[in-house]
């Protein structure tokens, strides 16, 4: 394993197209697998990140207002939005859209474009996005529900789901058919986008800070639990009266991230340690076992080969995943 | 993993938060503040570290009304621990228009805000000379009030002596156990409104609230509708009423509703009894008890029962030893609107063991 110490909060950890790991931190930097600092943010932090739809690099959103994207050659701003923080950004591959938020308005750019933009007013802040798998349209939580908007239209009337709670984050499943939202207090939230049909998917001890499909969109997979929590989305009802299952289970610590590729599930937990596993494999294999800070940042590359990770005090590392069998 | 602590300015716009906030910044005490403002608040603090938050108050998913939290603070607290190193401590400015009770509960009902970041106290600051008509004619101002943790009474100087006394009396009433600190340009001594532990178990040491309102001939006693002696002819010698407007004023008082009750009792309570009562009585009237203290003297416990609340929110805990030279005597305090001292009286006696 290659390990980092960056005595920075690492908010996000991902691979771009060539399989490298990158890591954006809480001081304003982007880092490169071999170390080096880019200053995204100068004088700030990052937020909140996303892979570029190009696959190329990494888009930031900073507490100085600014959106970046950083390559191994630099960092350049995207967008600005002066005074506000951007706390949550999400990027299509399928259209080369980028959505992210400034107080209550989301807003698009895209990265084929640079003309281009739209922004979407919400009566609270937003707290959260995702684009469909198409990147045609983009889903905003917030207070009270999720509004989907098709993020290249300038005027319309969003379609408007509504439960209410504090929705902190939103995912289509991958086949478009539903989106779930994590909320505030301990519990999902799902909609069958055909007919709007809602599922309350509750029992979680702690709030799901990170969601992850896995096996072509057949199954998601949660934190907020001592284990990954699995929910089964076969079918034309997805989860509807449906159990969840929880695999690696250990009562000493909650997980805080998931991540997935195809059949490989890597989890990062609040005790700073690091486990994987196949589906329809009983065996949990321990990546990382020494104890440290609460894992914040994971990413499984592409191929579900590698995994990088990234704690609340600035540990981080990136290794092959081990056979699993 | 220590966690930040935050200090809550509240008070309406112009007594005096912006002052004190410059205060405690510019102070020479090593300390590094982030400073969370709204961004409709006032101007001019001169800090690094300064987030504009809206104040979005989002209910909880109980379906109960007192179970509000503030989403802006759970993602700026949430942000600048993404920034740790920077600061060491958090200090948090409302509108003169916010209700501190989200402000305090989100630092309680947030996993994530709770393991990072401790609420320290609430400060209201109030301005002398408008502050009679502010509490006549401002729910909220009445609600900062009786939710404090320590008042500021800033602007002192702009009142006579006799009308601060009457002014303070009036304030007591609303929070009995918040220490008043009379202020010339906000000019109270910080260690008064930083690490105050106000809502800290440990910290419950004393229970023994300035009295609501003391009887007649006695100093602070103030006249009001209430009082049900024959203003005409009554005979107290302690002051004029020069103060006293019966005159009928139809403008609603938001603070006749609320007010601080204090109980004591010095048999021994029955534990369960204590608790289930405790519990029952935030679970029916939670959205009305602003704060609670108690500190409890349980049957077969050598330590200090104490516990504390906001709305329906209680943390309870076992504290020191009792002393052997102390008032074994259990104590608790609620303020809020609507409470019934008789019923809260009978229902705390039939606590005991
Ligand atoms: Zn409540
Ligand atoms: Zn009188």
């Amino acid at each position: 394993m290659t390990t980092y110490s960056f005595d920075a909060y690492v908010t996000a950890a991902l691979f771009d197209r060539t399989g490298q790991a990158l890591f954006a931190l809480g001081d304003g930097t982007v880092r490169l697998q071999d170390g080096t600092a880019i200053e995204a943010h100068p004088g700030a932090g990052v937020l909140c990140a996303a892979s570029h739809p190009s696959g190329a690099g990494i888009v930031t959103g900073g507490d100085d207002g600014r959106l970046a994207w950083t390559l191994p050659s630099g960092a350049k701003v995207l967008a600005e939005a002066p005074g506000r923080w951007i706390e949550a950004v999400a990027a299509s591959a399928a259209s080369g859209l980028i959505a992210f938020s400034a107080g209550k308005t989301a807003r698009i750019v895209s990265a084929n474009d640079p003309a281009f933009e739209r922004a979407f007013e919400h009566e609270t802040s937003v707290l959260g996005l995702a684009f469909d798998p198409k990147g045609l349209r983009v889903a905003v939580a917030a207070y009270g529900g999720v509004w989907n908007w098709y993020a290249r239209i300038a005027q319309q009337k969003p379609q408007t789901l509504k439960w209410a709670g504090i929705h902190n984050d939103v995912l289509f499943s991958p086949d478009g058919k539903f989106l779930i939202t994590a909320l505030q207090d301990a519990q999902l939230h799902a909609w069958r986008l055909s007919d709007g049909k809602d599922m309350r998917m509750g029992g979680y001890p702690a709030k799901v800070k990170s969601m992850a499909f896995l096996s072509d969109g057949a199954l998601l997979a949660t934190s907020g639990a001592h284990g990954a929590v699995i929910w089964p989305f076969t079918g034309p009802s997805g989860p509807m009266g449906r159990e969840a299952a929880e695999v690696a289970f250990d009562e000493l610590s909650l997980v805080e991230r998931l991540a997935g590729a195809g059949q490989t599930l890597v989890g990062g937990r609040a005790d700073g340690r690091l486990f994987a596993l196949a589906l329809g494999s009983s065996r949990t294999v321990p990546l990382k076992q020494d104890k440290g800070a609460p894992i914040t940042a994971l990413a499984l590359s592409a191929d579900g080969r590698r995994y990088a990770w990234g704690d609340e005090d600035g540990a981080a590392g990136v290794s092959d995943v081990p056979s699993l069998a | 993993m220590s966690q930040t602590p935050v200090t809550v300015l509240t008070g309406y716009l112009g007594a005096g938060k912006t002052t004190l906030l410059n205060r405690i910044l510019s102070e020479d005490h090593g300390k590094r503040y982030a400073v969370i403002v709204n961004e409709f608040g006032e101007i001019g603090i001169d800090n690094d570290l300064i987030v504009g938050a809206d104040e979005e108050v989002f209910e909880m998913n109980n379906g109960c009304v007192c179970c509000t939290v503030r989403g802006d603070l759970i993602r700026v607290v949430a942000g600048l621990m993404k920034r740790k190193g920077r600061f060491d401590a958090i200090i948090v400015e409302t509108t003169g228009l916010a209700d501190p009770g989200p402000v305090a509960q989100t630092f309680f009902m947030d996993d994530e805000v709770r393991a990072k970041a401790k609420l320290d106290s609430v400060t209201t600051v109030v301005d002398a000379k408008h502050i009679l008509l502010r509490l006549s004619d401002s729910k909220e101002a009445v609600e900062q009030i009786a939710f404090a943790d320590q008042i500021v009474l800033n602007k002192a100087e702009t009142v006579s002596a006799d009308d601060l006394r009457m002014i303070e009396a009036r304030l007591r009433r609303l929070n009995p156990l918040a220490p008043i600190h009379r202020a010339t340009r906000a000019d109270v001594p910080l260690d008064a409104i930083l690490g105050r532990g106000g809502f800290d178990l440990d910290r419950i040491l004393e229970l023994e609230p300035e009295f609501l309102n003391p009887p007649h001939g006695h100093e602070g006693h103030v006249h009001d509708e209430d009082c049900d002696h024959d203003h005409d002819h009554h005979g107290h010698d302690h002051h004029d009423h020069h103060d006293h407007d019966h005159s009928g004023n139809q403008a609603p008082r938001y603070d006749e509703d609320i007010k601080g009750v204090s109980l004591r009792l010095d048999r021994p309570l029955d534990s369960n009894k204590v608790t289930a009562w405790l519990n029952k009585l935030l679970a029916d009237q939670g959205p009305d008890i602003l704060r609670a203290k108690g500190i409890l003297d349980v049957r077969g416990e050598s330590k200090r029962l104490v516990f504390q609340a906001v709305h329906m929110m209680l943390e309870g805990d076992l504290q020191r030893e009792w002393r052997p030279d102390e008032d074994r005597s259990s104590r608790m305090v609620f303020i809020g609107r609507n409470l019934d001292e008789a019923q809260l009286k009978a229902g705390f006696e039939a606590c005991a063991a």
